[in-house]
């Protein structure tokens, strides 16, 4: 889901740059108040995002995805923390090995980093099942983040003087897939919340 | 930082073999059938351009590394950023405590 250089115009860049330098400074501050357990744990889970987005789903014929993580370290570290561990890994892949773009990187943090982060966290947080709350945190983290991203690029691209047509396209292909893909994105976040819920209950608690 | 390292060995030994067979998933099983994302979909329908190869700055892209084979570049590649999130990640945590 990293959008790369030119995909977006420059006034979508400097608006979704401006909402992403707002809310890290945010959570930069407000990661203060995480136990030392939560805060030790950030640049773990940081390098273990990093590693597990390397391991892309390719479905053979069609349409592919890796895990984002969103919400698992809206689970594991709050949202605040979340948005720190999204950043490092986004700003480790743009720099070092462009992949997303310079440009795009606002957008990227504001996608994956705070819509994905906060979608994660409200979901996991209000649904009392906790398992079925990771999943449903897994799953609308990705659809809506998704979404969003749609959004950044119809807006960017106005097709035929027709406005809000890039909308139109972008909307529900990237929301639709999202929806599709992000299934597996719940399941794996499930799957890694019971397993530390398990092994590791004070990870998880709190 | 040390401390954090010991009291997550488990975690990093972990980390260690995913980046060792991150290839599978990262090269060959992409070569083979072909990574096409929903953003790729969406920005063909649009006709969006892709500018990261006419302004690249990292000799890394795309996981790679000059002179290795792309499945070895991969897992050199996961290691590097792997370590440099790590560290970065320390630095923050360092002036937050």
């Amino acid at each position: 889901m990293h959008i790369p250089d030119g995909y977006l115009d420059p006034y979508i860049c400097v608006a979704t740059y401006l909402v992403a330098v707002i809310v890290v400074i945010l959570s930069f501050r407000k990661i203060k108040d995480l136990s030392v357990d939560k805060l030790t744990l950030i640049p773990v889970l940081a390098a273990a995002i990093f590693v597990a987005q390397m391991l892309n789903w390719p479905l053979p014929g069609g349409t592919s995805l890796h895990f984002v993580g969103a919400a698992l370290a809206a689970i594991l570290v709050g949202p605040w923390g979340g948005s720190i561990v999204l950043t490092l890994v986004l700003l480790v892949q743009a720099l070092v090995f462009h992949d997303g773009g310079i440009t795009t990187l606002g957008a990227n943090i504001l996608n994956m980093g705070i819509v994905a982060v906060w979608t994660g966290w409200l979901i996991y947080k209000y649904v009392p099942n906790k398992r079925l709350a990771t999943f449903l945190a897994g799953w609308l983290s990705i659809t809506f983040a998704g979404i969003v991203a749609g959004l950044e690029l119809g807006l960017s691209k106005q097709l035929s003087q027709q406005f809000l047509y890039g909308l139109s396209i972008t909307i529900p292909v990237m929301g639709g897939w999202h929806a599709v893909l992000g299934i597996i994105e719940g399941i794996i976040t499930m799957g890694v919340y019971m397993y530390l819920t398990n092994k590791y209950p004070g990870l998880v608690s709190g | 930082m040390k401390e954090s390292v010991l009291r997550y060995k488990k975690a990093f030994i972990l980390l260690l073999f995913l980046i060792v067979i991150s290839p599978i998933f990262g090269v060959i099983l992409a070569n083979l059938l072909g990574y096409h994302e929903p953003l790729d979909i969406a920005a063909e329908l649009l006709g969006l351009n892709e500018t990261t190869e006419e302004i690249n700055w990292t000799p890394f892209l795309d996981y790679s590394v000059p002179g290795l084979p792309p499945e070895v570049g991969y897992i050199v590649s996961g290691l590097l950023g792997a370590l440099v999130v790590l560290l970065l990640g320390y630095i923050v945590i360092k002036l937050r405590k």
